[in-house]
């Protein structure tokens, strides 16, 4: 039972990076492959807080929020300036500039080996302990974030995103602030990861830079892919199946060595299969 | 002298990373796709040589073989993926996404077949140290040098002198006129794609050479290259080799004052100082 717990929870943390990516990615239109490092620093931020007593959960993840959404505006405020390409090379450059960071800097990140023993998260005092407990503050977790991203896409703020995927010039034309909404959707999109990778934290108690490197990221792509782009039900629909792939692999018998390339493999090959013959996934609108 | 010796060691990783600056280059400039996945290329071409030259194949050999391996897999990523997906009238965005997805699969199944660790190539020859003056250079260093100096004046003869280069630089400038006057566009990708990816198979071998091989290596110079690409001037040949050089210089003489490990946030640094400063790049192409 526990096993079935930590599944949701961990796929509910993942709804939650997956309405991050679907906002830049589905509804914004902007390729990004470092939403798993902006994930990775609001998880280590938490982590630090945690276990030197900081703060307690709740300040420390609005923290990792904050400094989510200031960095996302940073990077992306002069490569959104210039052009979608510039923004390739920007994420790509964020993605392998945070895995340096997570796995040299061994005083703040513990290094290769990552940082054990973080303490349970507390909700105002309220210790959350049991997996049952966790599994309601996850859900507490992305339902927020759902009911967000929901708000977002009714909102004046969300057409203009959509309006600009489809033309930009003609929303500039319009006399749209383009530049202003796509660094606000970055932003918003570092606030969820960031928040996500509070609550990763404390879930594990562990964290590690192997968690957001680029594979996660591709995982986090391939995920938004299969689920739907643009839609609220693509991002729910994708984490939970895929964070179910690696127990249908583990019923195959594959050699343990090859088991992550092959995971990784099976992501690649949907991520081009989608595009091909489904670039709306399974439950979303054309990309 | 330890300044001297990373200076020289800084222009010859240079002259490879400017190699795949021109190759990343030709595409992008030509077929306006963000070809991620020719850091899968670059990987994989290094991979076949190590395996060729295992099996006896003789150095220049795996190399001839690898260049033609990678060229028809760049082609095939073109003429059938890509050219499919622009059937299908798919969005760039879609296309750069599948291109991770290729780029993904190339990886994963080099990890499979060849496992994670480091190879080395068994050629004792090429570790082999000559002293000039105050500097070592190994033959793999003098070969690099040597080899890249060769295809980038290759790649600027060839694309300023004969018909086929003319022919791509008329359809990366106007792939519609370029339509009109009887070139095919679609075709016209596939030769550059190939012919890029058959270039850039050749830093993909010669920094194994030093370095050993890894699957999951080809990211980091792929961007490098890229930032290279875009600060020297999208199109410019010789731009995009020189600002590479530049770079590479940089991140060794870096070493100086800080650890390895930080290179790629000296990189990433320049880049952000010329998208603030100088989007258009240094030497601008058209």
């Amino acid at each position: 039972m526990d096993f079935f717990y930590s599944y949701i929870a961990l796929a509910e943390i993942y709804v939650l990076l997956g309405l991050s990516t679907n906002l830049l990615v589905g509804i914004a239109g902007i390729f990004t492959v470092s939403q798993a490092a902006v994930f990775g620093v609001g998880a280590y931020i938490v982590a630090y807080c945690l276990m030197h007593d900081v703060t307690g959960f709740v300040p420390a993840l609005l923290l990792a929020a904050a400094v989510c959404v200031v960095l996302n505006v940073l990077v992306t405020l002069p490569s959104l300036r210039v052009s979608g390409d510039y923004f390739v090379v920007t994420s790509f450059g964020i993605q392998l500039l945070a895995t340096a960071v997570f796995v040299n800097w061994t005083a703040g990140t513990g290094g290769a080996n990552g940082l054990p023993g973080i303490p349970s998260p507390d909700l105002f005092g309220l210790p959350i302990e049991s997996s049952q407990q966790l599994v309601l503050l996850t859900t507490a977790g992305s339902a927020l974030g759902c009911l967000a991203f929901w708000l977002i896409m009714r909102a004046p703020f969300g057409r203009l995103l959509r309006a600009i995927r489809e033309d930009e010039l003609a929303v500039a034309a319009a006399g749209k602030g383009v530049l202003r909404a796509k660094v606000s959707a970055a932003a918003l999109a570092g606030a969820f990861a960031g928040s996500a990778g509070g609550i990763y934290a404390t879930f594990l108690s562990f964290v590690d830079p192997s968690s957001f490197d680029l594979d996660a990221s591709i995982l986090l792509l391939t995920m938004v892919v299969v689920g739907g782009a643009r839609t609220l039900a693509g991002s729910v629909i994708g984490p939970f199946l895929l964070l179910a792939l690696p127990q249908l692999l583990s019923l195959i018998d594959i050699p343990t060595s090859i088991a992550a390339s092959a995971r990784q493999l099976i992501y690649g090959v949907l991520l081009i299969a989608f595009m091909l013959f489904r670039p709306q996934g399974l439950a979303g609108e054309k990309l | 002298m330890l300044a001297l010796q990373l200076l020289v060691n800084g222009l010859v990783t240079g002259c490879a990373l400017g190699v795949v600056a021109i190759s990343f280059g030709l595409i992008y400039a030509t077929t306006k796709l963000f070809h991620v996945a020719h850091a899968g290329v670059y990987t994989l071409s290094g991979y076949l040589a190590w395996s060729l030259v295992g099996h006896g194949v003789p150095a220049i050999g795996a190399m001839l073989i690898a260049m033609a391996a990678a060229a028809l897999l760049g082609g095939l990523i073109q003429g059938v993926l890509y050219a499919e997906l622009e059937r299908r009238r798919a969005t760039h965005l879609v296309v750069l996404i599948a291109s991770l997805g290729t780029l993904a699969v190339m990886q994963n199944v080099i990890a499979a077949v060849y496992t994670p660790n480091i190879l080395q190539f068994p050629l004792p020859w090429s570790a082999r140290m000559v002293t000039l003056g105050a500097v070592r250079l190994t033959w793999t260093q003098i070969l690099t040098v040597v080899l890249c100096l060769g295809a980038f004046a290759g790649i600027m003869w060839f694309s300023h002198r004969t018909i086929l280069g003319k022919q791509i630089r008329a359809v990366a400038s106007n792939p519609f006129l370029a339509e009109i006057t009887r070139l095919r566009p679609q075709r016209v990708y596939v030769t550059v794609v190939a012919i890029g990816s058959a270039v850039v198979a050749l830093p993909g071998i010669l920094v194994p050479l030093a370095l050993g091989l890894q699957p999951y290596s080809g990211i980091t110079p792929l961007l490098t290259a890229t930032i290279a690409m875009i600060a020297g001037g999208i199109g410019s040949i010789g731009g995009s080799f020189l600002v590479a050089v530049g770079i590479a210089v940089l991140q060794n003489m870096s070493l100086l004052i800080m650890p390895g490990e930080w290179s790629i946030g000296v990189t990433f640094g320049i880049f952000i100082i010329f998208m603030l400063f100088r989007p258009t790049g240094l030497f601008k192409g058209r």
